[in-house]
């Protein structure tokens, strides 16, 4: 199985931004690309080659369903496991993001200390 | 007593941004509050109804985030009663809801900012002086500009923000005193003179420190060199006093040494005991107030360690099997590296005439065991500090506070070493800021030295905590970045880069822009040092050649590892 290191995170708050990036780089020790919107993550997803795509539902520019449609056009990354994060959580809305290919959905707020590991079993599970 | 150490650095890491989004939140309720007005005035307008729909999502999601539950709920139910405003304007009970919403909004505010406050930086004195290498404090950048001239105060907190401090300020003390009571500063930049008073910042400040257990770290700015005043301010608990025209390269390094800039690493101690439950001890209680520790509990292998843990200080057992501490230190002593690195024994040894035989053989301190967790560590973090301040004298660039040059190339040979050992990359650049001769000739050498400042404290906001930045002379520096490969180091300093285009430096006549030129070099593409610094260098030159403002990598000479780059 592929070991999980990086990771390409999008969100537009940037005091939210930095608890992701505490939790995710200093307790999960993952590599982490962060960027503002949905617009950036699809242009900055080619140099960054991602294993994992972890993205906000609401943003300004380009939100992140959008982005993974986008995504999902780029043959390279067709397959690329994405996961959302909203705080919006009623089931339809979850259904409609896993039906977009999502493979989990994690509601905000999160907890800055088991979200590294909660991603980790994620895409465990996903691996398999 | 077993609390990870790392889990309570991320805590307070974590309640830092919480601290830095408190104090942001009176400006999002502002910003929400005004666009709701223009919503109420053009309540078909879908652009502003959306804004302000994002504005409250986000903040309740933030909220959320830092567990502000209350602040969280309020900006969700006006984020609701925005939408249903949306869909049915002519709903006049909406508005009400909503004005009574934003109005319990704000009241929830002035509540919760004074709370968190509290209990990080007023807990019990002594173990907030112990903690003062950890992060609690050190990131605390926040300061208080005090001053009734406006233009003055515009302009030296636009340059002080430079150097990474988030400044507000006040034009009056009656406003400085609210916002003291919501959240407390690193450091007070105070004016002395106030309307007709010669004295007001000085008097104001004397009285808020007789109440407090704790002085406000004040730097007095006047524009009277008076002894009287002077004598005033130092009694005041006044940490600096400087006089307009304020000189900024030494405002700056006043604030950084009060707010900690300075001292982000925790102490590192090496603890010596051939019993291995002793040591664990003594490292716990080291940890828990914040230090990193290593033990070694077979003496002969004290010498492996020590080159690469590079302990601020030895805590060491006197009695081993092989060989006894005293002979131990003697031997630390022989070695140049370890000259001024502090000895403490720890010993059961009561007899006043062996301790001082120990001290004489090169040891700092004796502590005498079963010792309090307390005395343990007051005595080494008093000790690692000083020994910390003469190595950082020796080994650091006095203007910028980064490494000097002997000192970074040793740390280069140190990181290539530990990346060949460990088989991780490791990226090595050189940077040098572009037409930096011209910024001197034309605005003088102050305001030259102001632009080097800016950048060393760049790099210290950018670059991780374990990437080594030094000044390797005039206008270049070195950025050692361990376990980074080439493409993510060319990244970072890209983003540092772009960060220093942008930075708007200020002198007496224009306001003006630096950039700056970087090489990159990196292992394994490259393995000795001097070639690493070599294809560094050359890379730096190239991107000179190629028009400045650039970052250029060194590729391996037909080599298949190009398709990195």
């Amino acid at each position: 199985m592929q070991e999980l290191s990086r990771i390409l995170y999008a969100e537009d708050q940037i005091d939210i931004q930095q608890v992701a990036i505490l939790a995710l780089e200093t307790v999960g020790g993952f590599t982490v690309k962060t960027c503002n919107s949905g617009l950036e993550a699809t242009m900055a997803i080619d140099n960054f080659k991602p294993q994992l795509l972890l993205f906000d539902v609401m943003m300004p520019d380009m939100d992140g369903p959008t982005a993974l449609i986008k995504i999902r056009e780029m043959p390279d990354y067709k397959n690329t496991p994405a996961i959302f994060m909203t705080a919006k959580v009623q089931s339809n809305e979850v259904q409609s993001y896993l039906d977009m290919g999502a493979i989990a959905v994690i509601a905000k707020p999160f907890d800055p200390m088991t979200l590294a590991s909660e991603i980790q079993e994620i895409w465990q599970r996903s691996q398999q | 007593m077993t609390k990870d150490p790392d889990n309570v650095d991320i805590q307070a890491a974590l309640q830092q941004l919480k601290v830095t989004f408190i104090d942001k939140i009176p400006a999002k309720i502002t910003e929400i509050k005004q666009v709701w007005q223009t919503l109420k005035s053009e309540p078909t307008d879908d652009e502003v109804s959306q804004l302000l729909h994002r504005l409250t999502h986000t903040l309740a999601g933030t909220a959320a985030t830092f567990k502000l539950e209350e602040l969280a709920e309020c900006a969700r139910e006006i984020e609701h009663t925005i939408q249903s405003f949306s869909t049915s304007p002519s709903e006049s009970l909406a508005v009400t809801e909503i004005e009574s919403l934003l109005e319990s909004l704000s009241n929830i505010v002035k509540n919760t900012s004074t709370s968190p406050v509290t209990s990080i930086d007023q807990t019990d004195p002594p173990k907030a002086s112990i903690a003062s290498s950890s992060l609690d404090i050190s990131k605390n950048n926040l300061v208080y500009l005090v001053d009734d001239d406006e233009d003055f105060s515009h302009t030296i907190s636009m340059q002080i923000q430079t150097f990474g401090y988030q400044v507000r300020s006040f034009l009056t003390l009656a406003l400085f005193d609210e916002a003291l009571k919501q959240q407390e500063p690193a450091v007070v930049i105070m004016d002395v003179m106030f309307g007709d008073s010669k004295s007001a910042g000085i008097d104001y400040i004397a009285e808020r420190n007789n109440d407090r257990a704790v002085p406000l770290q004040t730097i007095f700015i006047s524009g009277s060199h008076d002894i009287v005043t002077r004598l005033n301010a130092v009694r005041a608990n006044g940490f600096a006093y400087f006089t307009k025209p304020v000189l900024m390269t030494s405002l700056v390094s006043a604030m950084d040494k009060l707010s900690f800039k300075v001292e982000d690493i925790p102490y590192s101690v090496l603890i010596v005991d051939d019993s291995a439950t002793q040591s664990k001890h003594a490292a716990l209680t080291l940890q828990q107030a914040g230090m990193k520790t290593r033990e070694v509990n077979d003496p002969l292998l004290l010498l492996n360690t020590l080159a690469e843990f590079t302990p601020d200080l030895i805590l060491m057992d006197v009695y081993m099997p092989n060989c006894t501490g005293l002979e131990l230190s003697q031997v630390i002593r022989q070695m140049e590296n370890y000259v001024s690195t502090p000895i403490v024994f720890l010993s059961s040894e009561d007899d006043l005439g062996k301790k001082l035989g120990a001290l004489s053989l090169g040891g700092d301190d004796f502590l005498t065991k079963p010792v309090k967790p307390w005395h343990l560590v007051s005595a080494v973090s008093s000790r690692a500090f000083r020994a910390r301040m003469v190595r950082k004298l020796a080994e650091t660039d006095g203007l910028t506070g980064l490494l000097n040059h002997s000192k970074s190339k040793e740390c280069l040979k140190n990181e290539l070493a530990r990346a060949k050992r460990e088989n991780t990359p490791l990226a090595f650049a050189m940077l040098d800021l572009d037409f930096f001769k011209n910024i001197n000739d034309t605005y003088g050498h102050p305001t030259g030295d102001c632009v080097l400042k800016s950048i060393a404290n760049l790099f210290n906001q950018r670059l991780r905590k374990y990437d080594i930045v030094g000044r390797y002379g005039g206008e270049e520096f070195v950025i050692i970045l361990p376990n980074t490969d080439l493409q993510a180091a060319k990244k970072l300093i890209n983003v540092i880069r772009t960060r220093f285009s942008k930075l708007v430096h200020y002198s007496e006549d224009e306001d003006f822009c630096c950039t700056f030129s970087c090489g990159i070099a990196a292992f394994p593409e490259f393995s000795s040092e001097k070639s690493i610094s070599d294809e560094a260098d050359k890379a730096l030159y190239q991107a000179k050649e190629a028009g400045r403002n650039q970052v250029i990598c060194a590729r391996k000479q037909s080599s298949a590892e190009d398709h990195l780059i």
